[in-house]
């Protein structure tokens, strides 16, 4: 009662103020009045400021609500899994990816996201999802393996067969605002038109009357309050829940309930109810999903109930709503009993509202909450991935882009792969720095690529994969150590009338003076001098003197040159210690490098982007397959068959019986003085992995590149899908057997017998036949290997 | 462009729509132009369907996408990487198309029609981005190839 006098004053000051503009002459009386009554020149300025502010939160309001409603994060989604007769995945992998992806078991898949396997047969009931070419229906399916090989793909029902199918990509993460508020937004048409039935009859019965405020209902609230002498009851019109959801912090001062008040009827005055209650529901919160904040009821449906908004039944609707009032407070797995409860009231008092009819009622309060319990994080912390792939999308966007447009971004991550190289990454840098003794000091980097798209599958940069800090794949440049010599070795091979495998290198110590006059005289790793030895050999073993004395033969600057080609990224210095690795590059780098090894002498920009689309599904930019021919395949092949040796046979020779023998393998280690970096870069036919290990202040590990980096590289690659390297016959190629002791050729039966490229009339003429009189036991496995080799 | 276009058909083709799988340019007679590999899968087939439709209805980044996805599926199989190539030159990427054909020369083990065609995409390209004297040895060695 107190306040209506001033309402009152303010009113006719309005009107005064309106005359004013008419006639000046009549103002200065007006003023006089006010001035002259007691408080007036107070109330004069109370008036001119309050109405000054009211004219500012107009623009507030207006400004915020009509030009960006909701900054929408970007989403980050993996590759999608592509399934088709023929494919090369096994059930277990079907079975991780459906996991990962929330599908969930049932004994009659029905609902999409749902699944059952018997053995090697799955049915599975498809999501639906947009691609940039086109959407991916819902549809029931069923899959059947034989061994790791798809072997038939149907239409569950009709038993068509399906020629390929897309599952939906796994979210892996989104680029937030600082907010960290997340939503899927809805239209008003696309919502269950009893939702705002129920959010009218529940939060604000006078919605459709009132204009911003309910003054009864906050003094109902009042008087509730004070009876029960705590705030138990909220008079909150949803305009004005809105107003404080979206404009307001969350600070309970009379300032900010007054702003509130002026707010609300100012967005009332501007628009219209439809449009107040669609924000509503798209700005409530709902919600926490680790550090995300889920906002609107189109996320909570996804969230909850797996589920679009448009899907749910009364009884999910009814849940949703009861999350309203605290989201914490009514946590659906750690107070299930007082979600239901609460549900039960927002079920009553619909009914009682006329909102749904006796039947329904009674039938959704016998009804479990049937909150989808499965529901992970929706979003999967891969720290190194994402880092990476903010950096390749800043080149185009910047950051209030990515986190305020809506951008779908789809990525070449696999997160099967990215799981496994997690795990791995895990458990073998933590024996390896136990056995070390190292004190959680042994730092790693893995990158695992795919070797024809380019594609990154996974990157790890931590030894804790989940923490994001330090991208030591992009960031640590270190010395390369012996993953040089490839690049030595391929510079001297790509002058075949001088040197091929069966060139003879000495391998005798060395002694450089470099311009100051220092001398550097390189060891071997096993402080043995070898006297004259193959090339192919040196290479093999990764012996430092020969190469060394290879690389000052063949000339920086052709090795130069090929390293540029390779995808080095700047000039190499000409002094000799860079033959042996004293050149720092990235794992990133490396992998860059190496891709074009595995390549064939093609280069391609190592990518880890797809597509990018807007908000509505359109596409925004795509990251194109793109290649050069950056060296002549016949040269890369001819190195290759010796980096296949070094796997065969040489300083990586332990990972081979950790992996199936039909799969040929290439590769290069690499350690650097003292220990202090452990490499390993190594490549199939299908895929390319590099690893680091090392230690962030370069102390050293006690790791070389074959007891480090080498041994987490098999863990990873063990659980690939993977194809073995092959060579591509050429006019010009010939892989024969040789025996690198003998310089000779010799036949597959032989101990010592090598499968080494050269090209056409560079090989050997003359042949020994086993004059050691040794013969391989198994020759079936070589003639095999031989005919993998070469298609 | 045009001039681009009516040169590509003069070698690689001239009309009428025969329903084959594969990039068939707008103008191109698609009996001439290069057939996937025996072994293609269907899956693949498909795709290349899909492709060559977007590409007939001039969405050339759709046909893109589709046939990353077949090289995804196939990455050995040479002619999707012509493929490439080709729609590649139509969208005027020369540098992209040039890299893609000799990627798909490299695995075309022996094929020489497709490495003429794939030769030809080259010269094209060469010519394009103003390498006469490349384009010429290009053309020869399409020419070389096409008589064997």
């Amino acid at each position: 009662m107190a306040k209506r006098p001033t309402r009152k004053r303010k009113k006719k000051s309005r009107k005064k103020k309106v005359k004013t503009r008419k006639s000046t002459s009549r103002s200065s009386g007006w003023f006089a009045k006010i001035r002259q009554w007691p408080w007036g020149k107070a109330a004069l300025v109370l008036l001119i400021l309050f109405v000054g502010y009211t004219v500012y939160l107009d623009f507030v309001v207006r400004d915020q609500f009509e030009h960006n409603r909701w900054s929408l994060p970007a989403h980050v989604y993996s590759r999608p899994l592509e399934v088709y007769e023929g494919a090369r995945l096994s059930p277990e992998s079907l079975e991780r990816e459906l996991n990962i992806l929330n599908y969930r078991y049932a004994f009659a898949p029905r609902d999409p996201g749902t699944f059952q396997r018997s053995g090697n047969e799955f049915v599975v009931a498809t999501r639906k999802f947009r691609f940039w070419d086109t959407e991916e229906a819902e549809r029931r399916i069923q899959i059947r393996f034989s061994g790791d090989i798809i072997t038939s793909l149907k239409e569950a029902d009709s038993g068509r067969d399906i020629t390929l199918l897309r599952f939906d990509p796994v979210l892996i993460g989104g680029i937030y605002p600082s907010h960290r508020e997340d939503r899927l937004l809805v239209k008003l048409d696309e919502v269950p038109p009893l939702l705002p039935k129920i959010l009218v009859a529940v939060e604000d019965r006078k919605f459709h009357e009132h204009h911003g405020v309910n003054l009864m209902a906050i003094g109902r609230a009042l008087i509730a309050n004070i009876k029960a002498g705590k705030s138990v009851q909220g008079g909150s019109t949803i305009t004005q829940q809105l107003v404080k959801n979206y404009f307001l912090t969350n600070e309970r001062t009379l300032r900010r309930k007054f702003n509130e008040v002026i707010m609300s009827v100012l967005l009332e005055l501007h628009y219209d109810k439809q449009e107040i209650m669609q924000a509503y529901i798209n700005e409530v919160y709902l919600g926490q999903d680790v550090s995300r904040a889920i906002h609107g009821f189109g996320l909570a449906s996804r969230f909850y109930f797996d589920k679009p908004l448009a899907q749910l039944d009364l009884n999910q609707l009814a849940t949703l709503v009861a999350l309203i009032r605290g989201p914490s407070f009514y946590h659906p797995e750690r107070h299930p009993d007082r979600l239901k409860k609460r549900r039960d009231i927002i079920l009553d008092v619909s009914h009682e509202q006329g909102v749904i009819t006796k039947q329904e009622l009674v039938a959704a309060k016998q009804l479990p909450l049937r909150v989808n319990k499965q529901r992970h994080s929706a979003t999967t912390p891969h720290p190194a991935f994402m880092d990476l792939l903010r950096r390749q999308l800043r080149e185009y966007y910047p950051d209030s882009m990515l986190s305020s447009e809506g951008l779908r971004i789809f990525t070449t991550l696999d997160p099967l792969v990215q799981r496994d190289a997690e795990k791995h990454v895990r458990q073998r840098v933590d024996s390896l720095d136990r056995q070390k003794q190292l004190d959680e000091q042994l730092q790693v980097a893995a990158i695992v690529t795919n070797v024809n798209s380019a594609e990154i599958l996974a990157l790890v940069s931590d030894r804790n994969t989940q923490f994001a800090g330090y991208n030591r794949a992009l960031d640590a440049s270190r010395p390369i150590g012996s993953l040089m010599k490839p690049v030595v070795y391929l510079s001297a091979l790509r002058q075949p009338n001088k040197y091929n495998w069966l060139t003879q290198l000495n391998d005798t110590s060395i002694h450089l003076k470099d311009p100051s006059g220092d001398v550097w005289s390189p060891k071997n790793y096993d402080n043995i001098s070898h006297g004259m030895v193959p090339m192919i050999t040196a290479l093999t073993q990764s012996y430092n003197q020969a190469t060394v004395r290879l690389g000052l033969d063949v000339g920086f600057e052709k090795i130069n040159e090929t390293y540029l080609q390779l995808g080095g990224e700047k000039q190499l210095p000409a002094y000799p210690a860079i033959l042996l690795g004293a050149v720092e590059m990235t794992p990133m780098q490396v992998a860059q490098m190496y891709q074009t090894f595995a390549a064939n002498g093609f280069r391609s920009p190592l990518r880890s982007i797809r597509e990018v689309l807007n908000a509505n599904g359109e596409p925004l930019r795509r990251y194109p397959i793109k290649v050069q021919q950056a060296i002549d395949s016949q040269s890369v092949q001819l190195i290759n068959s010796g980096l296949i040796q070094v796997v065969e046979a040489g300083t990586a020779s332990s990972v081979r019986p950790r992996i199936a023998q039909d799969i040929i393998l290439a590769g290069k280690t690499g350690t650097t003085d003292d220990l202090r970096d452990s490499w390993f870069a190594g490549f199939s036919g299908s895929h390319l992995g590099v690893v680091w290990m090392g230690t962030d202040d370069n102390q050293s590990t006690g790791l070389t590149g074959s007891s480090g980096a080498l041994r987490l590289w098999g863990d990873i690659f063990r659980d690939l899908t993977l194809t073995g390297v092959q060579l591509e016959a050429t006019d010009d190629l010939v892989v024969v057997p040789v025996n690198p002791g003998s310089g000779k050729l010799t036949s597959i039966e032989c101990e010592g017998a090598v499968y080494l490229a050269f090209v056409q009339g560079t090989e050997p003429v003359e042949s020994d036949s086993c004059t050691s009189g040794k013969i391989k036991e198994q020759i079936e496995d070589t003639v095999n290997w031989f005919k993998r080799l070469f298609r | 462009m045009k001039k681009l276009l009516l040169i590509v058909s003069g070698l690689l083709l001239t009309s009428c729509a025969v329903k084959q799988p594969g990039v068939v340019l707008p103008g191109e007679d698609p009996a001439k132009t290069i057939a996937p590999d025996r072994g293609t899968s269907s899956a693949v087939i498909t795709l290349l369907d899909k492709a060559r439709d977007a590409t007939r209805a001039g969405d050339y980044q759709r046909a893109e996408v589709l046939l990353e996805r077949t090289v995804r599926i196939e990455p050995r199989n040479a002619s999707l990487w012509h493929y490439m190539a080709k729609l590649r030159l139509h969208q005027g990427r020369y540098d992209e198309a040039i890299g893609l054909s000799s990627k798909s020369n490299n695995l075309a083990r022996g094929n020489s029609k497709l490495m003429a065609d794939n030769w030809r995409i080259i010269a094209h390209a060469r010519y394009q981005s103003g390498d006469r004297q490349g384009a010429e040895q290009a053309q020869d060695r399409a020419r070389q190839l096409q008589a064997q």
